[in-house]
This record gives C-alpha cells, sequence and structure tokens, in this order.
C-alpha cells in the first residue's frame, strides 16, 4: 500500500486511481440507496394485507 | 421514530404518512460502519510514511540545507519576506481591497529566521566549542553590506558544491565565517540536534513544529517530495494520500479553484482569500437553499424523490 499511486489526468483534472475507485463506490451506495426497497416494506405489505 | 400506530401507510390530517425507525437505521448504519471500519484497518492499515526532519533533509540533500540556511541568514529565504503571522514582510500578505485578514492578524508568531534557524543553535551549540562561537562573533559583528557580500558569494559557490559522504566541498573564495558557521549547522542538523533546537519551547509538550516547517518549506527537498506524491496544491493535492490510500475526496470543490484560470493565473497573488470568499458564498448558498429561486427549485425538475418514494407515487 506504500507504492506510489497511479493518477488519471484529463485536462485540468488530475485524480488518483483510489480516490476515483472511492468516489466510484459512493456513487454505487447512491444509486442503490435510491433503488433498492426500504427495509421491512414488504413485511409492512403483509401486515397491511391481514388487518 | 415509530409513529403511535399500526405499523404500514397512515393518514395524518389528510397527508399520508410511513412509518420508519430512524433510530434502528442508524444503529444497523453505525454498527455496518464499525464493522467495515475495523476490516479495512486490519487488512490496509494506514498510511505510515516516514516524516521529513530537519535530519532527513539534511542527510538526503546537504548542498539543498545549506543554501537555504545560507539565504535564511542573508534574509533571502521565502520566510524571510512572508508577513504576517511571522513577521512584518508582505510577500504572502493576500488583501482583495480593504479585504485583508492575513493583517488584521498582525504579527503573533514571530520567526526572526536568521537567529531561530542558524544563529541561536550555533551559540547552543558553541558551548563546547570556542572556535564556533568566534565565528558566530565575527560574522555579527561585520557590517551588513560585508554579510551580503559573503552571503552572495556563498550561494553562486553552493551551485557548484560537490557531496562526499556528507561533507561538502565549495570552491574557495571570500565567505567569512559562514562556510564553518553552515558546515556546523550541517552537522547539527544530519545528527537530529537541529530537530530538537528548533521545536524547543517553554511549554511541556514540544509539539510546535512552526520553525523547522518554515525552514524545510524554503529549500527545495520537501517541495520535492511534496510534488513526487501529488500533494501540492496545483496538483489537487489536498484530495491525495500518500501510497496507494484514498485520499480527502471531500475537499474536491475547494481545490478545484486552484486549478482553474484565473484562481491559477491572473489572480495567483491571491487565489487562497478567493477560494476562502468563494467558499464562504457557496456554503451561503447551500445554507439558503429554500429561500433562493431557481435553487429551490431544482429537486422538482430533477424529482429524484418521487424515485425514493416511488410506492407512494405509483399509488396516489
Amino acid at each position: 500500500m506504500d507504492q506510489p499511486a497511479g493518477y488519471l489526468h484529463a485536462g485540468f483534472i488530475l485524480i488518483s486511481w483510489p480516490n476515483l475507485f472511492l468516489i466510484g463506490i459512493m456513487l454505487v451506495i447512491f444509486a442503490l440507496a435510491l433503488l433498492l426497497p426500504f427495509p421491512g416494506h414488504a413485511a409492512d405489505d403483509q401486515t397491511e394485507k391481514k388487518s | 421514530m415509530m409513529a403511535q400506530r399500526s405499523a404500514g401507510q397512515g393518514d395524518q390530517r389528510g397527508i399520508r404518512t410511513v412509518p420508519y425507525d430512524l433510530v434502528r437505521e442508524l444503529a444497523i448504519a453505525a454498527a455496518v460502519s464499525l464493522v467495515l471500519i475495523l476490516a479495512l484497518a486490519v487488512a490496509f492499515s494506514s498510511p505510515d510514511v516516514p516524516s521529513v526532519t530537519i535530519q532527513s533533509w539534511s542527510k538526503s540533500d546537504p548542498v539543498d540545507f545549506v543554501t537555504t540556511a545560507n539565504d535564511e541568514l542573508a534574509g533571502a529565504s521565502a520566510t524571510a519576506n512572508y508577513g504576517p503571522p511571522y513577521n512584518n514582510g508582505s510577500n504572502a500578505v493576500q488583501s482583495i481591497g480593504p479585504v485583508s485578514p492575513q493583517a488584521w492578524g498582525g504579527v503573533h508568531a514571530t520567526v526572526d529566521q536568521p537567529h531561530d534557524f542558524v544563529i541561536n543553535p550555533l551559540k547552543q551549540a558553541a558551548g563546547n566549542d570556542s572556535k564556533l562561537g568566534d565565528d558566530v562573533n565575527v560574522y555579527e559583528s561585520a557590517s551588513a553590506g560585508q554579510r551580503a557580500k559573503w552571503h552572495d558569494a556563498y550561494a553562486d559557490a553552493l551551485q557548484k558544491a560537490t557531496v562526499d559522504g556528507s561533507q561538502l566541498t565549495v570552491a574557495t573564495g571570500d565567505y567569512g565565517p559562514v562556510p564553518e558557521m553552515l558546515n556546523r549547522l550541517l552537522q547539527l542538523a544530519q545528527t537530529g540536534a537541529l530537530d530538537g533546537l528548533l521545536i524547543s519551547s517553554n511549554h511541556f509538550y514540544q509539539t510546535d513544529y512552526t520553525k523547522p516547517l518554515l525552514f524545510m518549506n524554503d529549500g527545495g527537498y520537501l517541495a520535492g517530495l511534496a510534488g513526487d506524491q501529488h500533494l501540492t496544491g496545483s496538483q489537487w493535492g489536498m484530495m491525495n494520500e500518500t501510497g496507494l490510500y484514498p485520499g480527502q475526496t471531500w475537499l474536491w470543490l475547494y481545490t478545484l479553484w486552484y486549478q482553474l484560470p484565473p484562481f491559477n493565473t491572473a489572480w495567483a497573488s491571491v487565489t487562497d482569500l478567493l477560494v476562502v470568499l468563494m467558499m464562504v458564498v457557496l456554503t451561503l448558498l447551500l445554507a439558503l437553499v429554500p429561500f433562493v429561486p431557481g435553487l429551490r427549485d431544482i429537486p422538482r425538475w430533477i424529482p429524484v424523490y418521487r424515485l425514493i418514494w416511488r410506492r407512494y407515487y405509483r399509488e396516489a
């Protein structure tokens, strides 16, 4: 882990691959948070239907 | 908090609501984060690049060290002309019209670089070295003009200096006592004694690294290391970390301005102040989003909330 990181250089943007990887993971988690159903809602539906 | 009614959607004052246990969500998120942090720490540890010290600098690049010390004595270093909070210089003072927070703060952490970095440490070392004491006396009793001639000549000679092990070889010339003084300072630095002398204070804990950092920053060695690791301001350095570790990605907006013209061209002399003001304005805009026409309409234009509450909108 102490080896120097690689960098993506595009125009004025200079970003390390580890930073880019981390930002990618954050975007994926954000997308999952939007798309995955709220936990417990399926159970709520069942309760609602029974009552 | 769980609403005080049965689970499932409800109706309160004509508005449909959904119960949600926020405390449970926070507890689960905290537990998952803790497990992840511990697992990643065990797997990858943390950045552990050795500290850069006066000792490591003087051993790795003795010519740069002695050249910088010569500049400190001559008053030609960046620190010598920096300005508040260290001295009354003006080179680093940033002002936009009447706005000059650095000057408002005044000189409150005085650094007298010839004495703090060079002469005082040498005087302390001269306790057991009468020759060194004599050299310092000769230097201090010389006129300012004479000292400037010695420093200029020695600075020129240092450009062609050679290094043999830890010894510096410079062409002979009229440098007064400067070479003897700076060679002794180099010895002090290479043994690590100068690191200790520069952080000595009257406090119980010696944690004030202002002087060694300013001294190192005046040379080229520290800047070279920072550049190699992409840590300088023009390299988005605020965001970066040493090694293969991800850095402070959340600082992207702060460092972005340093990469863009005119911040890094026509306005380069006041970039720090401009970036601070820019971030103040943007933070105010963020805080005042509900009152800013256009900004407050973005959720209506990009209705992400309809995706989050899609079941509600499907049924509504």
